[in-house]
């Protein structure tokens, strides 16, 4: 039995099989740090080996971890352990103190990131996504969302986030915490706004650095202006349709073919496909039309026959 | 003594070059009858030797690496092997067609297979196959010599440096040398200087053999008769041979005035390892059984042009690697070849362009493509009744290709999504050509079908610009095999007591599914000055006609008239000029002997080129004509040989493009060679 269950530890830790086997043999898992004996509001063996796999792709932001009651860790990460201009991707992770597994069932609310126009002496919110989900079934101590920051920190001004978070009836929260916005290197370029009337709506490019040379699926959240502006800003609710046109500005306006435009999906995202042909900075200039397939922003068309709204990426 | 040996060991294998689709040119060794040679001799370079061959036409995009042209039909339709060695050129531009990886003192001759009638070796070959002969020693040789090779050109101050030894006795024979070569810039007719048409190239060479069986004895006086017949030796019972090759060829510093770069570097290594087993009774005449390698690095340079708008680096590397064996047998009646080839070739190129201050850009234009290739090629040679044989040849071969980059697969799915990852294609070839001789005339017709795979441009090409039309050309995987009917014929007669002989030659090439680029205005270029973007297609058919005429008239013993007339015709599906046809052209000459004084007064010119490839890109090229003088004194003092060649080329210093001039960059204006061989 001990031989069986050890083979199976290697096999899963070494292949990172995602198949699980009875209770019995879960026991032979081990992680450095965590007990795993047995704890209904925690994870079993399989999941807190996946959620421990998970976690070694991301990083610790230290400014938005917290503790709970005493009892429980709250950690965020982020791809890089810093949040930067436009989308970001945000996880959360709670663990016992006690035994240091990963929690199953807690609740992120109320991200609320702030930034202060010290000039102006002004606050505003910016785009966030709804709510805080389980980031997948293999990983269900892990909560995943997102916030698209509208400005790097600087000396016009810098952020500060706020959270609330209740772990098996224990409530905490972060308030005010200073944390710092990088800018996006030169050429990425992936927050845009636009009018349409009295109403701004900001388009967010997800996470663009992972695309390679070839078709690449491009996923992007359009999010709207809040009054007052301090409330973070949620998904519109119009239904648009975004057409993208992908240039290589130092290649004299190189495009690719057979781009298609993002439209709205069930979750909220707008998806389409980008063919990008080689690597280098891409201009996607952009033309948003509403359900009616009007123009309501960018498809302006200037000299160079290119819309004035873009993203930049750089792969 | 070796010069000798060699004569007639090209003349043993006029069994198999009788034919009219069989043309060589000799690089070593005085010329024999009827053997064409270069005016230069050795020192003259590869491109020049291959310009002596009928039915080749050379494409030049500088002074150096000119592409030859088999009945108007490029690289593409014409398969190169090194002793029936495959080997690739690694330029996506096609700077580098593998001819330019020899030097003339590597080779013994350059062979010439028209049409469908290829060599063993040769997969694809609709146009023709060109085999770049080794100059091996050979056992039973001269023991010792050494060759010195010296020439200067006035025109671009081209030098040429060479020297090689030979050494041989009757178990073991080595050879091997070195070649240099430097030009400056040439100037064209008029005087003006073209810009990066320089070069430098180095070359060594070694090959050897030994014989691995014990010697029997045999009279001297025999032996020595049967190293004419055969360069291994005809010692009865059996023979067995191991044979070495190495080539190292390196070219830097290469100008290409039709192109928007040059070249920093182009080097090749190539390599084989060649048993042989000869019989002397019997059936069978021989087994030869090749290992080979070979490796290329191509690199192009464009940071010495000004006004570059964007800095580029486009390396590219082939290497192969195969095997072939060839059995020959005869009876007298019959001469049969069978031979079976291998190889794995891989193509791998990439360009990452630098635009000031923004992130490189990075693309794959040859996606590490492996092609793995074997055929089956048999031929029989039969002698029907005196003066009549026939020779069938036939090959069949099956290759799969596997792109192997990622980064470059993904990117070409964009442009055929659901493309596989790898493809196979089955090709066959076979031809047949009757042979009629009289005592004055001789009537050769043959027909063929053969079909050719995409090349890896054609096929997986990547936004591979060409400079001929100004478009970015994009290979495609689902090109079909294009396939060819050839047709053709020859007559010779020969009259007035041998003095007058005219000949007459044409062959036609039906082809099926023709690849060419074809326009797709949907797609961008990257190139930033180019017209547009080209994706290779299949034509449903296309024609090319080749067509000439030659006359010799031999006056007096001491002097010849000799004149050629050329004329092909290339058409599309739309009946549309094809590009690249060569417009009428023609030669004509007077060469005189005067005891060891050989001289040559020569005129060549093209006419108006009227059917050009408008809907191609191609231009009109003008009528041109140009002047020749050269002469050849050859002095020998005991076994001592010392040849002075002098010429001049373009007399009247005219400025003249031809029309496989790329982007017409002008031919060289008056040259003045002189070069001295001597050979100890």
């Amino acid at each position: 039995m001990k031989t069986k269950v050890l083979m199976l530890f290697l096999a899963v830790a070494s292949l990172g099989l995602t198949s699980c086997n009875s209770n019995d043999d879960e026991t032979g898992i081990v992680i450095d740090g965590i007990d795993l004996s047995q704890d209904v509001d925690c994870c079993s063996a399989e999941e807190a080996l996946q959620v421990y796999k998970f976690i070694q792709t991301v990083k610790i932001i230290p400014e938005l971890s917290t503790t709970v009651d005493d009892k429980y860790e709250v950690w965020a990460y982020s791809k890089t352990g810093t949040l930067h201009k436009g989308y970001n991707d945000l996880y959360f992770v709670v663990t016992k103190k006690k035994t240091g597994n990963y929690v199953k069932y807690f609740d992120i609310t109320n991200i609320t990131p702030l930034m202060n126009m010290v000039k102006m002496n002004m606050w505003h919110s910016t785009p966030v996504g709804g709510s805080f989900e389980v980031f997948d079934t293999t990983r269900p101590a892990v909560k995943r969302g997102w916030v698209s920051l509208l400005m790097n920190t600087s000396d016009a001004g810098s952020w500060q986030f706020s959270y609330d978070i209740e772990v098996l009836g224990s409530k905490g929260s972060v308030t005010n915490k200073a944390i710092n916005v990088d800018a996006l290197p030169e050429g990425q370029d992936w927050l845009k706004s636009f009018k349409v009337g009295d109403d701004t709506y900001y388009l967010s490019l997800v996470n663009p650095s992972d695309w390679k040379t070839g078709t690449n699926t491009i996923q992007a959240y359009v999010s709207k202006k809040n009054s007052p502006a301090t409330t973070p800003y949620g998904l519109a609710t119009e239904q648009f349709t975004i057409e993208i046109d992908p240039r290589m500005p130092d290649m004299g306006n190189h495009t690719s073919p057979d781009n298609t435009p993002l439209t709205k999906q069930k979750d909220g995202s707008y998806t389409g496909s980008i063919n990008l042909t080689m690597t280098g900075l891409w201009r996607i200039h952009l033309t948003v039309k509403d359900a009616k397939r009007n123009v309501v922003a960018g498809g302006d068309d200037l000299k160079d026959g290119l819309s004035s709204l873009f993203w930049d990426v750089t792969l | 003594m070796i010069a000798l040996a060699l004569t007639i060991l090209l003349a043993t294998d006029t069994i198999a070059t009788s034919s009219h689709t069989i043309d060589e040119v000799v690089v070593v060794a005085a010329a024999g009858e009827g053997r064409k040679r270069s005016a230069k001799g050795k020192v003259a370079s590869i491109d020049e030797h291959l310009a002596e061959l009928s039915h080749v036409n050379l494409v030049r995009r500088g002074s150096y690496a000119w592409e030859p042209v088999v009945n108007n039909m490029q690289t593409e339709r014409v398969t190169t092997t090194i002793d029936g060695m495959k080997i690739f050129y690694a330029c996506t531009d096609k700077m580098d067609p593998v001819t330019s990886y020899v030097e003339s003192s590597n080779l013994q001759s350059i062979l010439l297979n028209s049409g469908l009638n290829g060599n063993p070796q040769s997969t694809g070959n609709i146009g023709g196959s060109l085999d770049l002969k080794l100059r091996k020693a050979g056992f039973n040789a001269d023991p010792f010599h050494v060759n010195a090779d010296v020439g200067y050109e006035t025109n671009g101050h081209l030098q040429v440096y060479g020297a090689d030894a030979s050494f041989s006795t009757q178990r073991f024979y080595t050879n091997g040398g070195v070649f240099y070569r430097h030009a400056d810039n040439y100037k064209e007719g008029g005087g003006r200087k073209v810009e990066f048409s320089q070069f430098q190239k180095v070359n060594a060479f070694a090959n050897a053999g030994v014989r691995l069986s014990p010697l029997p004895t045999s009279p001297k006086g025999e032996e020595s008769h049967s190293v004419g017949s055969s360069p291994l030796g005809g010692i009865r019972g059996g023979l067995d041979i191991l044979e070495g090759t190495f080539i190292f060829d390196r070219a830097t510093d290469v100008g290409y005035p039709a192109l928007n770069m040059d070249v920093a570097k182009a080097e090749a290594f190539i390599t084989s390892l060649a048993y042989k087993h000869q019989w002397l009774g019997g059936f069978f005449n021989s087994w030869e059984t090749k290992a080979y390698y070979n490796h290329i690095t191509h690199v192009m340079d464009d940071t010495k042009r000004p006004d570059v708008e964007i800095h580029m680096d486009m390396p590219g590397k082939s290497w192969t690697s195969g095997l072939y064996s060839l059995l020959s047998a005869s009876n007298g009646r019959h001469d049969v070849q069978a031979n079976y080839d291998l190889y794995y070739n891989r193509l791998f190129a990439d360009m990452t362009m630098y635009p000031g201050g923004a992130a490189p850009m990075y693309m794959v234009t040859w996606p590490d493509v492996g092609t793995l290739n074997t055929g089956l090629a048999l031929s029989d040679c039969v002698r029907l009744t005196e003066g009549q044989s026939l020779k069938v040849s036939a090959k069949l071969a099956w290759q799969t290709q596997r792109l192997n980059n990622e980064e470059g697969y993904r990117a070409q799915e964009v442009f055929f999504p659901g493309m596989r990852r790898s493809y196979q294609q089955v090709t066959g070839r076979v031809a047949l050509n009757y042979q009629l001789s009289t005592l004055h005339s001789q009537l050769n017709v043959g027909a063929g079908w053969g079909s050719r795979a995409p090349t890896v441009t054609e096929a997986y090409g990547y936004y591979l610009n060409n400079t001929f039309d100004q478009y970015d050309y994009i290979g495609n995987p689902r090109l079909k095999n294009e396939s060819a009917i050839e047709l053709n014929g020859a007559a010779k007669f020969s009259m007035l007591n041998d003095q007058l002989s005219i000949g007459l030659d044409a062959n036609a090439f039906f082809l099926s599914n023709y690849i060419i680029g074809q326009f797709e205005n949907r797609l961008s270029p990257m190139t930033v000055d180019a017209e547009g973007v080209k994706v290779y297609g299949n034509l449903d058919h296309a024609t090319i006609v080749n067509s000439s005429f030659t006359a010799e008239w031999k006056p007096l013993h001491w002097l010849a008239w000799n004149t050629r007339l050329s004329y092909a015709i290339g058409r599309d599906d739309k009946g549309d000029p094809l590009p690249l046809i060569s417009p009428f052209a023609y030669t004509s000459n007077f060469t005189f002997v005067y005891k060891r004084l050989q001289g040559k007064v020569e005129l060549r010119g093209n006419g108006k080129q009227v059917n050009y490839g408008k809907k191609y890109g191609e231009t009109a090229t003008p009528a041109w004509v140009i002047g020749n003088i050269s002469g050849e004194y050859t002095l020998s003092i005991h076994k001592y040989a010392l040849t002075f060649r002098v010429g001049v080329e373009n007399i009247a210093d005219k400025r003249y493009t031809t029309y496989s001039d790329w982007c017409d960059i002008p031919q060289k204006g008056r040259n003045v060679y002189v070069n001295l061989s001597v050979l100890l």
